[in-house]
């Protein structure tokens, strides 16, 4: 908030308590519609996970008491973990490519970062099952070289990490883009010039300046990984399920809203910690660049 | 009043100009929020019916919805896929994305049970129903059966021949899969096992559950809807399917690759039932009325290869076509059905039960 110098303040009451509620204004609409459709819901959620079918916390102690939901619970963290630390390893060159240089070529590459952030991720998971299916050109690679039957892709663990990997990168790939954009190139100049090969120079000035687009694009990415559910349960092993995945079998098939709630409130409870340790440690501001 | 006199005055011109600005808004607004908004005149004309999609919704479309709508004027509406927990949820909530749905044998005694379809409406006219068609507040209109398919190019020699022949893996080795669904399931593992067709009901989980673990690895994928088991045959995902037999007659009618059985085939009937509390409960049964008579029915059955279960219907079927339906006499004596009566107090437990042993 802006704070007006004191000699100024008292001639001009009416436009700062103006200026005071702008913001607010300004912010109602969004606020009144995430209160009705984010907040409501998530409340009833909330409430229905202690009261569904009686008031009780049985839900909660089920769920820490029961090593099937805790396995999918520690599957889906160690899922995220795999699908973040991969689209860190693939974005980051990306990245640093594409920061590096000034030609058309950076114009491609983004249009295609961009182009696959732009398909809808249900058609990005259907093409998976074409090119991973026993029809695909994946399978036929492997029946040329005389491997028949190709080995089943689909349906596997890989199968899901895989399109997850290739869903998210897009988010790696511009928090990476957007920190190391702003490095200037004077300071890796100056580290060469003191000496510094250019390996030295990459560890001790440009991997700890990019650190802030790491951190984010990794934050980012686990975070949404954790709720991910239609790759899986389209593209994964069905012995191989993930939270979310797992929740939707419990509306559809036992409808059981409850626990369905019970599970949905951990998984929220779990992305909020996640989202406190990043701001104490980073700052929630930073997640936007 | 001063301002009814003075038309003219600025207070008049001002009121009559908002009210103006009011009215467009309102009609703006009514035209932007149309689509997602259904207001009650529009509501007494039509019916949203829930459909199983692909050729069950072709079939329906054009045998059941078009001659009622053309009859009554009602428009049906569809949405797709059938949503068991939809069902629940709008009885739960009392916003109703469907009127009309339809219901497995299963399905239909869990949903009477918890209070979640109507009951049965006193006046539907029964004479030209069969007496076992009306069952637990919903009425009977098609069977479908759960039969076992194969590739022919993974089984020149012809596919298994029986459930027993599916789990074994020696005999027919390769991939399977079968339906996410305990209650269809569970008695195909107990067949698969040994037990006697007249035996399987009330369930021995236990003896279900290890003979499921034999196949378990082999299972790549449990499916879940009608269009998927068909995808992942004719794409040669997996070797052997438990599969409803319409999706695998229009398979081969479409000249893929598959064969099938009725040995063992599991016969399961579809109920068509009104969602509880449904604000167009009165025009659901109308439309339930329609769509069972004989005739109607029928033509639906053919289209989309399902047995009609009112017997009046097959005087309009051909017999090669009838040949096609599991309610076929030659056909009907090799499968078996289901039991959902004695079943049911069995699934809740055993839903979840197996819902964790696939999680595994």
């Amino acid at each position: 908030m802006i704070t007006a110098p004191a000699p100024t303040q008292a001639p001009i009451a009416a436009s700062r308590l103006g200026r005071r509620w702008l913001p607010w204004m300004l912010l109602a609409p969004v606020l009144a519609y995430l209160a009705v459709f984010y907040l409501v819901p998530l409340a009833i959620v909330m409430v229905s996970s202690v009261t569904d079918p009686s008031l009780s916390l049985g839900h909660y102690r089920d769920f820490f008491t029961d090593s099937f939901y805790l396995q999918v619970l520690g599957r889906t963290f160690a899922t995220s973990l795999i699908v973040t630390v991969s689209c860190l390893l693939l974005a980051y060159p990306l990245a640093y490519a594409m920061a590096r240089r000034q030609d058309t070529l950076v114009v491609a590459m983004l249009t295609v970062v961009a182009l696959t952030f732009w398909t809808s991720f249900l058609v990005r998971t259907y093409a998976w099952m074409v090119i991973l299916g026993n029809r695909g050109p994946v399978a036929a690679v492997f029946r040329m070289v005389g491997w028949d039957p190709p080995p089943e892709i689909l349906f596997t663990r890989l199968s899901s990490t895989l399109a997850m990997v290739h869903i998210l990168m897009p988010f790696m790939v511009m928090a990476l883009y957007s920190v190391m954009k702003k490095i200037d190139p004077a300071l890796l100049k100056a580290a060469q010039n003191l000496g510094a090969s250019p390996g030295r120079t990459f560890r001790h000035v440009f991997f700890p300046l990019s650190a802030p687009g790491v951190v984010n694009g990794c934050t980012m990415v686990f975070i949404l990984c954790l709720g991910f559910y239609v790759t899986p349960v389209l593209l994964g092993s069905p012995r191989e399920q993930m939270l979310a995945g797992l929740i939707g079998r419990q509306i559809e098939e036992l409808l059981d809203f409850g626990e369905a709630s019970t599970m949905a409130v951990i998984l929220l409870l779990a992305t909020l910690g996640l989202v406190a340790i990043y701001n104490r440690f980073v700052g929630i501001d930073k997640l936007w660049g | 009043m001063n301002t009814a006199k003075q038309p003219e005055s600025d207070f008049a011109v001002d009121t009559s100009r908002r009210n103006a600005l009011k009215r467009i808004v309102t009609i703006a607004g009514s035209a932007i929020a149309a689509p997602y908004v259904i207001t009650p005149a529009r509501a007494a004309e039509t019916l949203y019916v829930n459909t199983w999609g692909g050729i069950w919704e072709e079939a329906a479309a054009a045998h059941l919805f078009a001659p009622f709508t053309k009859e009554t004027g009602i428009q049906i509406k569809t949405v797709s896929p059938v949503s068991f927990a939809k069902l629940a949820a709008q009885a739960k909530t009392g916003n109703y994305e469907f009127d009309v749905t339809t219901l497995g044998g299963g399905d239909i005694v869990r949903a009477n049970d918890a209070g979640l379809i109507e009951k049965l409406d006193p006046t539907l006219d029964r004479t030209k129903m069969a007496p076992d068609q009306v069952f637990q507040n919903g009425v009977a209109s098609h069977a479908f059966s759960t039969i076992i398919a194969w590739r022919k190019d993974k089984y020149p020699n012809g596919g298994p021949q029986s459930w027993a022949d599916f789990w074994d893996l020696k005999k027919f080795p390769g991939s399977r899969c079968l339906q996410s669904y305990a209650a269809r399931v569970l008695p195909l593992a107990l067949l698969a096992d040994g037990v006697p067709r007249d035996k399987l009901y009330p369930m021995d989980l236990d003896r279900a559950f290890t003979s499921l673990d034999r196949i378990k690895p082999n299972i790549r994928v449990w499916w879940t809807q009608g269009q998927q088991s068909q995808q992942l045959l004719r794409d040669g995902e997996v070797d052997a399917i438990g599969i409803w037999h319409s999706r695998t007659i229009e398979l081969i009618q479409q000249k893929q690759n598959v064969d099938f059985t009725w040995n063992q085939g599991e016969i399961d009937r579809a109920y068509w039932v009104v969602s509880k509390g449904s604000p167009r409960a009165k025009l659901a049964w109308r439309f339930i009325q329609s769509v069972v008579q004989p005739d109607r029915l029928a033509r639906f059955c053919v289209a989309a290869n399902y047995g009609p279960l009112n017997p009046k219907a097959f005087e309009y079927i051909k017999e090669a076509d009838a040949r096609l339906m599991p309610t076929f006499p030659a056909n009907y004596k090799k499968q078996f059905e289901q039991d959902v009566a004695k079943a049911e107090p069995q699934l809740a437990d055993a839903t979840k039960r197996f819902e964790r042993w696939v999680g595994r």
